[in-house]
């Protein structure tokens, strides 16, 4: 065989070996699947190191804003739950969701008693906004948000001209608890349903 | 009886005389012959036929000269020669300007060979990786028949803490006492776990 032929068959194989590949179907091409048994914690996310040490610094910093309160110093009473929220977890931990939300509603509270109503507020917004998912701590938000509006209602109510927006606060209060209560019956419900 | 070095066809093949010996009648014959045989050659006249001794002791004289350096070419076929590479080197066609020299001209598949085998195995290894890229690749999909128990999972703290009563919607610090407290039995059940399997 001579050289030219011989290089027009590996021509050939070559372009017969792309189009092969190329042409068949995807179906067919179904990469091979390999079953095999988890690992305990492999599906699932076991309790790790990095969560117990946020939730032990979320503890501390809990502990520590309650003696600056009851000791009258407010402001770093807010300073120490504040630092909550900038805790590590987890990726993706649950609990992270739940402790900062609850630590939101502290802080939320904690500015309302400061007069702070739109700090109050932005704390709970942000709050919301970044949840993941539903839960009692989101529902707590919820009732704090409907706190903080009737707060500003109240506010409202020493100038007569301002009635209409007070009305409209007290309203917008009113359906903050609704969807609280909402959260909170929607939760139990599928608590009570799973085992 | 008849004296070996009076033989023609022993020539090459018989005894090595002696250094001194006196040439032959025979040899001196060959000899002369030869030297006419040179001669002729040297002048462009080489017999067309010759015996094989001849033409090989010819052959080896040529070469001697040859190697002496003493050959030269007649003035215009040198010329000739040297502007018939150079047009070649320069890319023309020599063709025609000499009849004397024939242009080297490297045949079509000699010009094709290297861009064919470079093409070649361009596409054989386009082909390679393209196999390599679209090969299935394994699937590994888990079973989770080894579940870890729920109290040793991270997970949602809802069913832990319950609905917040709006009298209690501060009370934090009780709500992470209990949080805390709850995920460090998991995560110790979980390291004992580990550490005696």
């Amino acid at each position: 065989m001579k050289m030219k032929h011989v290089i027009w068959l590996l021509v050939a194989l070559a372009v017969g070996s792309c189009s092969s590949c190329t042409s068949s179907p995807s179906s067919e091409r179904l990469p091979p699947r390999v079953t095999r048994t988890a690992e305990p914690g492999e599906t699932e996310k076991p309790i790790d190191q990095k969560l117990m040490l946020g939730l032990s610094q979320a503890m501390n910093l809990h502990h520590k804003a309650q003696i600056l309160a009851s000791d009258g110093d407010i402001g770093s009473a807010i300073a120490s739950v504040r630092e909550i929220l900038s805790l590590q977890f987890p990726a993706n931990a649950p609990e992270a969701d739940d402790v900062r939300n609850d630590a939101r509603a502290l802080l939320a509270r904690l500015l309302v008693g400061q007069g702070q109503l739109d700090e109050a507020m932005s704390v709970v917004t942000e709050g919301l906004a970044q949840s993941q998912r539903d839960s009692f701590f989101v529902a707590n938000l919820m009732t704090v948000k409907g706190e903080i509006l009737e707060a500003r209602a109240a506010q409202l109510d020493a100038d007569p001209t301002n009635k209409a927006h007070a009305v409209e606060l007290r309203h917008a209060a009113i359906e903050a608890y609704d969807a609280s209560n909402k959260i909170d019956k929607k939760l139990q419900d599928s608590l009570t349903e799973s085992p | 009886m008849t004296d070996a070095r009076d033989d023609d066809d022993d020539l090459l093949t018989g005894p090595v005389p002696a250094p001194d010996a006196e040439p032959s009648a025979a040899e001196r014959t060959h000899a002369k012959a030869f030297a006419e045989l040179v001669d002729k050659t040297l002048a462009g006249r080489t017999p067309g036929v010759m015996n094989t001794d001849d033409r090989a002791l010819l052959e080896v004289a040529t070469v001697i000269r040859a190697a002496s350096g003493n050959v030269e070419l007649a003035q215009p076929r040198r010329r000739a020669l040297i502007e018939d590479a150079l047009r070649q080197a320069v890319g023309a066609r020599a063709l025609g300007t000499s009849s004397s020299v024939t242009a080297i001209r490297p045949s079509k598949w000699k010009r094709f060979a290297p861009w064919s085998v470079a093409a070649t195995s361009t596409l054989v290894a386009a082909a390679a990786v393209l196999l390599w890229l679209r090969a299935p690749r394994h699937v590994i999909e888990l079973v989770p028949t080894a579940q870890l128990p729920l109290t040793q999972q991270s997970r949602p703290a809802d069913p832990l803490v319950g609905p917040i009563a709006r009298e209690r919607a501060g009370d934090a610090r009780s709500r992470i006492d209990t949080i805390f407290a709850d995920r460090l039995d998991g995560y110790r059940e979980l390291q004992f776990r580990r550490a005696t399997r």
